[in-house]
């Protein structure tokens, strides 16, 4: 079996003295989608967090490896240069930060850290509108500050648009779907369904079974309390939108 | 039974005090240095002083500036501009003015009389000033490059500007020389005439061992359009003290700043608008980004007299701490002696924000170059304003040089 892409061994995860993670155990193989549902407030986002790299978010047992190798010792920015990316459940808004001027910085840092040079100014726009296109995006909305006055669903837009530019190995996306019309779900997940590859992963977290009849998983895993509780195919989605959480809750006790 | 104490202590005179004493003796100001013999430079105890406590902090006056032998390039340029220059309070030849400017010369110093040590220095000890008229709008920017330069001297620089009614210009005054500890006591006043529109930046680059002050006047007439910006990213000590006073119905005037401090400095910048006449209005805003062990301080005070009736005036202080050693001192004032005015101040400090800098990094930029975009998203909003794209790219240029100056320790 080949190396996982993530694997994510008896986390542990405290913020600011509170335990949030108790003992999560995940592993995504090269290629698959997973997904995660879970109560509000169970530490579906703590997870991102932590796996993401953000400092006020405590490891106090337990390893990530992303590719086979830890990275729990490196910053968010190391982490993202190895290949992981978070679609943020509530992207930030950043003013006087132009989202053109940070969607190069980023895209630049991937290139350093392999070696490549800077991209070129024509290079860059031509890839940033044929991204936005295949997403909806109105390029208008690019030359603002980075996601200031974005609508709820932009914001989320925007933050696929940012995966497919980065193109990531390891996608995380904390409820991408919350905030998208009808049609926004759709041209969005086509968007994601387009990046999946035998070379990359994803985990997709939710709260709708919807999402994942158009971004389908392979594997489908119950969080509760600050672990996983429960996993199984696409179909333990169905039965958690027709039982709800507390049939799980017992399998947690 | 204890002596009794007399009211009437004598000051000890400081090292410093006692040079600026024979300075003005030299000078032939025998009342300012009666009046620094009697009462010495402020103290923290003096109000308006209190933030910048001038004769702890100034530890020595160097000598009068002589002539200047050897200029050099200047560190501030903007291309196309029109730039005269002012070194050790020299006017120095210029080439010809573009249509529009006159410039001429005066004997002594263009500041009105104040109860202020700072503009006494100046006009007891300017010997002559650069007047800049400004008879009609004028395109290229008009560059007054003042330059201490040679040893630690002591230089005073002294300009007048005048705007004629209905004239538009951008003037620049930049402070720099060479790398001695030196001080600087300058002058501008700044006459604007009905209708004028001026945008006028004055940057300090001075020295990392000088001492810089400046005292700026505005006179500010009827339906006046003024701008200023301030930029400090130089000297060990420096206060530059604003002084506005609106004259004429139906005008407006910006004025910001930008103190960007660094390990051992102290920057001040202090700030009285007067809205002396009704229907005139001003915004304030002043930044300040503060590393290392240093301390920024911003005082304002805007007063509204009792028959300026709609005023609107509104000043913001900001302040940005990057290391923990860091101090910004703010002290926001209103005085308002009118009733159908809108006027407000606020003052704001804080660190980067911690979410911003993980979102920037978890896109896989830099801890260091997050940190820049941040910062440089703080201050834009002052340089955004200034419409002069080779004047906003070289002010740009001066926080750019910021950032990536080395730190010590690092
Ligand atoms: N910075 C913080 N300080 C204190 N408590 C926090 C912090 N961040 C998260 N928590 C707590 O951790 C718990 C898990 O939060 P988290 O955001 O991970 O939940 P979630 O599963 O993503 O919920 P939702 O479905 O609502 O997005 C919650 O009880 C939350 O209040
Ligand atoms: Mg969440």
């Amino acid at each position: 079996m080949s190396t996982p892409m993530l694997e994510i061994r008896n986390l542990h995860v405290r913020v600011e003295d509170k335990a949030i993670l108790k003992g999560v155990d995940l592993t995504v193989p090269k290629g698959e989608v997973h997904a995660i549902m879970g109560r509000n407030g169970s530490g579906k986002s703590t997870l991102s967090y932590a796996i993401a790299g953000h400092d006020g978010y405590e490891i106090t047992d337990g390893d990530i490896l992303l590719d086979g190798q830890s990275i729990i010792e490196m910053e968010a920015d190391e982490r993202a240069t190895s290949g992981l990316f978070l679609a943020f459940q509530y992207p930030i808004e950043i003013p006087g930060v132009a989202t053109m001027t940070f969607l190069k910085a980023a895209m630049n840092a991937q290139r350093k850290n392999r070696g490549e040079e800077e991209m070129k100014t024509p290079e860059f726009m031509k890839a940033v509108r044929a991204a936005a296109s295949d997403l909806s995006i109105d390029t208008a909305m690019l030359k603002r500050a980075l996601n200031v006055g974005f609508s709820g669903g932009e914001k989320k837009r925007a933050e696929v648009l940012q995966m497919a530019l980065l193109a990531p190995k390891m996608c995380i996306l904390d409820e991408t779907d919350s905030g998208l019309d009808i049609d926004a779900l759709k041209v969005v997940s086509e968007g994601v369904n387009h990046l999946r590859s035998p070379e990359r992963s994803m985990l997709v977290i939710t709260h709708y079974q919807r999402l994942l009849n158009h971004i389908v998983p392979d594997r489908v895993h119950v969080f509760s309390d600050g672990r996983i509780v429960k996993s199984g195919g696409k179909e333990l989605a169905l039965e958690l939108e027709a039982e709800g959480y507390s049939a799980f809750d017992e399998a947690a006790a | 039974m204890t002596a009794p104490k007399t009211a009437q202590r004598t000051v000890h005179l400081s090292e410093a005090e006692n040079t600026l004493i024979s300075q003005l003796l030299g000078a032939g100001a025998r009342q300012a240095a009666d009046e620094m013999t009697s009462v010495g430079l402020p103290t923290r105890r003096v109000e308006a002083y209190h933030y910048t406590d001038l004769k702890a902090l100034l530890r020595d006056v160097p000598a009068i500036a002589q002539e200047s032998e050897q200029v050099g390039v200047p560190q501030f340029r903007v291309p196309g501009a029109y730039r005269i220059l002012v070194a050790n309070g020299r006017i120095q030849q210029s080439t010809t003015p573009p249509n529009g400017i006159v410039v001429s010369e005066v004997a002594g110093s263009p500041l009105n009389e104040r109860d202020d040590v700072l503009v006494r220095l100046n006009q007891a000890l300017t010997g002559s000033s650069l007047v800049i008229g400004l008879q009609s709008s004028v395109d290229p920017v008009v560059h007054i490059d003042h330059r201490i330069t040679g040893p630690a001297s002591h230089a005073v620089s002294s300009v007048k500007i005048e705007v004629a009614p209905g004239a538009t210009a951008t003037v620049l005054e930049t402070f720099s020389g060479s790398d001695s500890a030196h001080m600087g006591t300058h002058g501008t006043r700044v006459e604007l005439a009905e209708g004028a529109r001026l945008t006028h930046i004055i940057v300090d680059l001075s020295s990392a061992q000088s001492r810089h002050f400046h005292t700026i006047e505005y006179a500010i007439g009827a339906n006046v359009q003024l701008r200023n910006l301030l930029v400090n990213s130089g000297s060990a000590l420096s206060r530059t003290q604003m002084f506005g006073v609106f004259a004429g119905e139906g005008a407006h005037g910006d004025f910001t700043g930008l103190n960007l401090v660094d390990d051992g400095q102290h920057n001040d910048i202090t700030l009285d608008m007067n809205h002396a006449v009704p229907n005139t209005t001003s915004q304030e805003l002043f930044k300040s980004v503060v590393r290392n062990s240093a301390k920024a301080v911003f005082q304002g005070r805007i007063v509204v007299s009792p028959k300026a009736q709609k005023t609107d005036a509104k000043m913001m202080m900001q302040g940005l701490m990057l290391s923990e050693g860091a101090q910004i001192l703010s002290k926001p004032e209103l005085e308002i002696f009118a009733d159908d005015v809108q006027c407000g101040h606020g003052s704001t400090c804080g660190e980067l924000d911690a979410q911003s800098l993980f979102y920037l990094m978890s896109r896989g930029i830099a801890r260091d170059d997050a940190k820049a975009m941040l910062i440089r998203a703080f201050v834009q909003e002052l340089l955004d304003p200034i419409e002069d794209e080779e004047l906003n790219e070289a002010l740009s240029g001066i926080v750019e040089e910021w950032l990536v100056r080395p730190q010590a320790g690092t």
